[in-house]
């Protein structure tokens, strides 16, 4: 229990950040709330409209809905190589006795590229005409009937924009799993060898338990980025095909000026993410009491 | 504590004083009042544009702006230029939503405009034109393009561009074709230049716009520009016979092949490398590649095998061969909040010199007279184009990009490329575009 004037201190040092939070994502999202109530094109009078925006995004939006969709896929996707790759890559990590630092600074590498410079690289590796990196690969390994234009082909344009990203976050996720595994104490890994466990039972009934407060949060980095992903996604396809809830609410305010309607679906990305971390949440509570 | 009380009631009297004084510093006239009364007060002035930092337009506005500046002391034009369209338009619709635009800015004849002219943000042109004794000095053209439907005028051209299809004769001899003499001879020729192994026409698919002009020419030939006027306001239909035969034309573009594989994601650049290359064989761009196509610098393996033609015409159609896509480019609106006598004097200075500027820089003036002084190294190729400028008919095609409301023309470039690709059907094509012009255009446009 901290005495009196050490909760005053506490408090007098939490108002700051409390206040440039207050400011800097309460209030947009408060404006965003409000903004959706109106038809504004930013010049003309705000006209009230009530729930109209998110009736037209429930009942009349056919576009959204399919953004929504690709959204949901683009998530997947990334999680698998986020998540995924990084579990895989920090497993493996603990195996190497040499050469761990060489891999986890080149598996970080994509993190600290600028989204720009990864934007103009992987348009470079899909390009078709000139040929890219990766029809070129495909063409030298005898596959060229499957090269094509991937960012172009509607039926792989959501995957060829998903990767990139996938790609760039599984180093840092890699970094905090290996961290986390790192911390096991070596005392409980030696019993659990000595009790003849294999390979995989210590990760699966040792390690990974272990780990479950540092995957939650990774689970939920992940979701969220994925959920408000943007950058990548529109520097690559610009929102021609594959559209995210992301680039499709940036194009309704900033090209089609329809501000009201882009603040409802901004507020709809809020509400999904505070779900989804709430989901996580309650699924991991519900295997750990299990 | 007293102290402190002072200090924390001065800190903020100044701020109050700074904050009105940002508020009330920049006056605002009415849109006719083109020549405001006072003395001329040098000061910084920003114009925000979307043009080519080495371009025609910047280079010559840099050197009067200079040269004014020398009798103005305290004066200087700042440019601040963002050459990718959409990304500028963004960036334009977003500062006038804040009511932060400079003095000079950048803007098609959208509805956009249309709604920030009807707001008195914008300076009546045809007024000040008028006013300054510059209006006659422009090319009819060049100030129709500028123009809203109801005929005023409030943005300044500074270009004169003709659009054409330049052509690698070499590629189409050896397919065996000739230049298209009617739009419907464009599919055909496509298939028999791929059956050579040449792409066709090379396309800027990224930019989405080039694609857009494609849709715009049938209509264009049918019926001039009355068919996009009526169904921007939904007054007409992508299913009425000149809309389906236009969407038609498109889906056989993309059926026989005419766009290189993956042309949706191809950039301006690499679209011209394509033709300069001697790999693609037609390349519909304007006059502002001259410097590009119409130099020495060009190989002469490509060089000397480019020539052009005009827009093909359709079989009994509404327009003739010289009438096609000929813009002024985008125009420079002129801020009312900010509009001062330096402004108007600064303005009235810059467009007497321009056209003898401009011109020295290979390019067309918007205004007659003063004519155009090719680069030493021009081919003969670059002469033709440029007096095809005196040769353009009566009626100019209107882009649809400036034409449309801008939910309808976001959606109408997205759902293009995916006709012309063939992941839409004519059928589903115009229903999605008829269903969406008719939610928003009547709206964008109501009186």
């Amino acid at each position: 229990m901290l005495p009196y004037r050490s909760k005053k201190s506490v408090l007098i040092f939490l108002l700051p950040p409390l206040l440039f939070y207050g400011l800097g994502v309460l209030m947009p999202v408060i404006q965003s709330l409000f903004l959706s109530f109106f038809e504004w094109d930013g010049i003309s009078d705000m006209q009230f409209v009530g729930l109209g925006n998110y009736a037209k995004m429930f009942a009349g939006d056919a576009v959204f809905w399919q953004a929504f969709g690709n959204s949901m896929i683009y998530m997947m996707i990334c999680l698998v190589l986020q998540l995924g790759g990084a579990l895989l890559v920090a497993t493996l990590l603990m195996q190497l006795t040499r050469g761990r630092e060489v891999i986890k600074t080149l598996y970080l590498l994509p993190a600290v590229i600028s989204t720009v410079a990864i934007g103009f690289l992987f348009q470079r590796i899909y390009s078709m005409d000139p040929v890219g990196l990766l029809n070129r690969l495909l063409q030298v390994v005898g596959l060229g009937d499957l090269a094509r234009p991937w960012l172009s082909d509607t039926h792989t344009v959501l995957a060829a924009v998903s990767v990139p990203e996938g790609w760039r976050f599984s180093g840092l996720y890699m970094l905090i799993i290996y961290a986390a595994f790192m911390s096991i104490l070596a005392e409980i890994e030696e019993a659990a060898k000595l009790d003849g466990v294999n390979e995989w039972q210590l990760f699966a009934k040792i390690r990974f338990p272990y780990i479950r407060p540092v995957w939650i949060t990774t689970v939920v980095m992940a979701v969220t980025y994925a959920l408000r992903g943007f950058d990548i996604p529109y520097l690559l396809s610009n929102g021609r095909h594959g559209q995210l809830v992301t680039t499709y609410m940036y194009r309704t305010a900033f090209t089609n000026t329809n501000y009201g309607y882009a603040s409802a679906m901004s507020v709809f990305i809020v509400v999904e993410c505070l779900v989804a971390v709430g989901l996580i949440f309650g699924l991991m509570k519900r295997k750990v009491d299990e | 504590m007293r102290t402190m009380k002072t200090l924390a009631v001065s800190v903020l009297a100044a701020a109050a004083l700074v904050l009105s004084g940002c508020g009330t510093s920049t006056s605002s006239v009415k849109p006719d009042d083109v020549n405001p009364e006072g003395e001329i007060k040098p000061h910084e002035i920003s114009w925000l544009l979307s043009r080519p930092v080495d371009g025609g337009v910047i280079t010559a506005m840099k050197q009067i702006a200079a040269d004014y500046a020398k009798d103005h002391e305290g004066f200087e034009l700042k440019f601040i230029t963002t050459p990718d369209r959409p990304s500028y338009i963004q960036k334009l619709e977003t500062l006038a939503a804040a009511n932060k635009l400079p003095e000079l800015f950048d803007i098609d004849a959208t509805p956009f405009a249309a709604k920030l002219a009807k707001k008195g943000s914008m300076v009546d042109v045809e007024a000040m034109l008028k006013d300054m004794g510059l209006y006659d000095d422009y090319r009819t053209s060049a100030l129709d393009y500028q123009r809203f439907d109801d005929g005023s005028l409030y943005m300044v051209p500074f270009e004169s561009q003709v659009e054409v299809f330049f052509y690698n004769k070499a590629l189409l001899a050896k397919a065996g074709v000739d230049i298209p003499k009617t739009l419907d001879d464009i599919p055909q020729m496509c298939a028999a230049l791929n059956k050579a192994g040449i792409t066709p026409i090379t396309m800027d698919g990224q930019d989405m716009w080039p694609l857009e002009r494609f849709m715009a020419y049938y209509p264009f030939r049918e019926s001039g520009n009355d068919y996009i006027k009526k169904l921007k306001k939904g007054e007409a239909k992508l299913s009425d016979e000149t809309g389906r035969k236009a969407v038609q034309w498109m889906a056989d573009l993309g059926s026989s092949g005419c766009f290189q594989e993956g042309f949706s994601s191809t950039g301006y650049a690499d679209a011209q490398a394509l033709f300069t290359s001697g790999k693609a064989a037609i390349y519909n761009t304007g006059s502002w590649d001259l410097p590009t196509l119409g130099t020495e610098d060009l190989d002469a393996s490509v060089r000397d095998q480019i020539d052009y033609f005009l827009l093909p015409v359709t079989d009994g159609g509404a327009t003739t061969q010289n009438e096609y896509v000929a813009p002024s480019g985008i125009g420079m609106a002129v801020n009312t909040k900010g509009y001062d006598p330096l402004v108007r004097d600064f303005l009235k200075y810059a467009l007497e010199q321009y056209p003898k500027v401009y011109g020295a820089t290979g390019q067309v003036n918007p205004t007659t007279g003063d004519g155009t002084t090719l680069p030493s190294n021009a081919t003969d190729l670059y002469q033709r184009v440029v007096d095809e400028s005196d040769n353009v008919g009566d009626v100019t095609a209107m882009p649809w990009d400036t034409q449309l409301d801008s939910t309808s023309n976001t959606r109408l470039q997205q759902e293009l490329v995916l006709l012309v690709q063939g992941d839409v059907s004519v059928d589903e094509f115009i229903d999605t575009m008829d269903g969406v012009i008719a939610e928003n255009g009547p709206k964008a446009f109501a009186e």
